[in-house]
């Protein structure tokens, strides 16, 4: 499933991180810090996990740009859960739960109402926002408890426990991609869903699967949020859909599916992480991360093309 | 006196019973297909018998493919009944007729080309060991059953772990063959097979499309290249127009009796030429 290109990408993406950190670590003292290098890979968690689900999704063929809203949902019935003093087991279920829920309702959109995914979740990323806005009701939610930010940042042997909880995600995926009859018949279906049906595949349950899969992921990520936060604004989550969608595609799968890579995803998050924390770093404001994310997508799009002309071009 | 005729036709009647092999593996009796307001089949019957090829042809939109595809569980027919095995069948998809033991190969869509060549062979059925209700895959199994599979069908793949995408067109043909053989199909479809080989593949998917029916499977063909068609069917069903227009032994014909059916030079075409 990772070919030989999916590999060099791989090596590219993990130089771009390398050189990203040794050119901010000269450029700004408070860079190469290990607090600093702990907190980028915290504020990794999120988007970790949301672009895990993207990039299933996006294997598949599909894509989901509600995730954001899902978050914040989800966010909201994690805090409100913990205000309610529910068992810390059952709070940490709820997210996911419920975000596997508005997973299934993007899929069964997609599935039955034959709307395009881009469409149906855009669609659907208003209906959600709306709730996120009668549920807060303008106000923040906040003055939240610690409880889950325990949880999160235990250190098992140095580790924080929200990146092994983020490891395991992914390892999980690997198992089934690999090791199952889910990886096949993901891609089989991202390469062409008709052929796929031909062939005899369970096209309808794999999709919807995969979106449940990664609304999961994205109630997950809701936890987490709360974890680290313990408020949610009205604006959670605006521009994570792009944040994921653009580690995905710089992770080399590509957004017409048919091929798929875990490590490119792993990397493509770190390395929106590293940029965004070393320009902050170095004194640019904030408003310029979705700039910087949106011209990395643009650069790797308009590469990717100019190679693949290249390449026919010679053939 | 005035009975003659009814008697003469009744006899003829039953000694065509008598000759007609009583056990045909597919019968489809007046099968139509609408779609909206285009019929692109209408009331066609066919039998289709084991150990035999049985090519289809006709003009491009004669209805070829959707009468295959309706085989295949990948339309419902309109009208008309579909009788494999003895039993009547009513495919809601391909995977239901793969079920009943018909596998098909389309023109062109037959694999996955992203995927290699043994995830091909079983995309669907893979051969699983479930922990937990997890499928989780008998790789090993796979690549042994792949290797016989290969072998069987004489086909020369050096690396099973390649994506099909990078195959060619005859090898690519064999692991779709090796696909419907490790799905014990007892009919065989191929829509357009050689229609993008070099002349040696061709030559080899011909050489296998006749080892399969030897092997007791019924084959059908769909095939443009009337020497093709020559070199390896029994028995030749002409379409025109979304009709059955003739049915001819190879025996009892000849390419440039087949070709005028197809162009409907022959006086049978003109059925379909009526509204
Ligand atoms: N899915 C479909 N929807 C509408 N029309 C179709 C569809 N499939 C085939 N047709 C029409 O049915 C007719 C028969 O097509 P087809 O069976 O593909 O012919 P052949 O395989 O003999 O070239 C053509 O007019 C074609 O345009
Ligand atoms: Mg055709």
């Amino acid at each position: 499933m990772d070919d030989q290109s999916g590999v060099g990408r791989d090596l590219t993406l993990a130089a771009a991180c390398v050189a990203a950190v040794f050119l901010f670590a000269l450029l700004s003292p408070a860079f190469g810090t290990a607090g600093n290098a702990a907190t980028v890979l915290r504020n990794g968690y999120e988007l970790w996990l949301i672009a895990l689900g993207m990039t299933l999704l996006m294997a598949m063929g599909a894509i989901d740009v509600s995730v954001g809203a899902v978050m914040g949902v989800t966010a909201i019935l994690t805090g409100q859960a913990l205000l309610a003093d529910l068992p810390l087991g059952v709070v940490m279920l709820v997210g996911p739960a419920a975000g596997a829920m508005l997973g299934l309702c993007a899929g069964a959109v997609v599935v039955w109402g034959r709307i395009p995914a881009i469409v149906a979740t855009l669609g659907l990323f208003g209906v959600f926002r709306m709730l996120i806005f009668l549920v807060l009701g303008g106000q923040w939610l906040s003055g939240l408890p610690a409880d889950l930010t325990r949880v999160v940042d235990w250190r098992a042997a140095g580790v924080p426990a929200g990146l092994l909880i983020v490891a395991l995600a992914y390892g999980a995926a690997w198992v089934f991609l690999r090791r199952t009859t889910y990886g096949p018949h993901l891609l089989a279906i991202g390469f062409d869903e008709d052929r796929a049906r031909l062939m005899g595949l369970a096209v309808t349950r794999v999709r919807l699967a995969t979106f449940a899969a990664s609304g999961a992921l994205c109630g997950l990520a809701g936890v987490f949020y709360i974890a680290i936060y313990r408020n949610v604004s009205m604006t959670i989550g605006a521009d994570i859909a792009l944040e994921a969608v653009a580690a995905v595609i710089l992770g080399g799968t590509p957004i017409f599916g048919g091929r798929i890579s875990l490590v490119g995803t792993v990397l493509g998050v770190l390395l929106l992480r590293i940029l965004q924390n070393g320009l902050l770093l170095i004194g640019v404001p904030s408003l310029w991360q979705t700039v910087v994310t949106g011209a990395l997508l643009l650069g790797v799009l308009s590469a990717e093309v100019v190679l693949r002309r290249a390449r026919t071009g010679a053939a | 006196m005035a009975q003659l005729p009814a008697l003469v036709d009744g006899v003829e009647r039953l000694t065509d019973m008598m000759q007609a092999p009583p056990d045909a593996f597919v019968q489809a009796r007046g099968i139509g297909k609408r779609f909206g307001a285009l019929t692109a089949l209408r009331d066609v019957d066919i039998d289709i018998r084991a150990g035999e090829v049985l090519a289809l042809l006709g003009d491009n939109g004669a209805g070829k493919t959707t009468f295959v595809k309706v085989l295949a569980g990948a339309h419902v027919p309109s009208d008309g009944t579909l009788r494999i095995g003895g039993d009547t069948v009513r495919f809601a998809s391909p995977r239901d007729a793969a079920d009943h033991g018909v596998a098909t190969i389309y023109q062109e869509l037959a694999l996955s080309e992203n995927l290699k060549v043994a995830e091909n062979i079983f995309l669907g059925h893979e051969l699983v060991r479930p922990v937990l209700g997890v499928p989780f895959l008998d790789r090993a199994a796979m690549r042994a059953r792949v290797r016989v599979l290969l072998g069987e069908l004489d086909a020369h793949i050096p690396d099973i772990e390649a994506p099909v995408g990078s195959l060619s067109g005859g090898q690519r043909q064999a692991v779709a063959i090796a696909r419907a053989l490790n799905l014990d199909a007892r009919l065989i479809i191929m829509d357009e097979p050689t229609a993008a080989l070099a002349v040696a593949e061709t030559r080899k998917v011909l050489n296998l499309t006749r080892r399969l029916a030897e092997s007791g499977r019924a084959v059908v063909i769909v095939s443009h290249n009337i020497a093709d068609v020559f070199e390896v069917a029994d028995r030749m069903i002409v379409f025109r127009r979304g009709r059955k227009i003739a049915e001819r032994k190879r025996a009892e014909t000849d390419p440039d009796e087949i070709v005028a059916l197809i162009t409907g030079a022959h006086p049978d075409a003109r059925v379909a030429d009526q509204p």
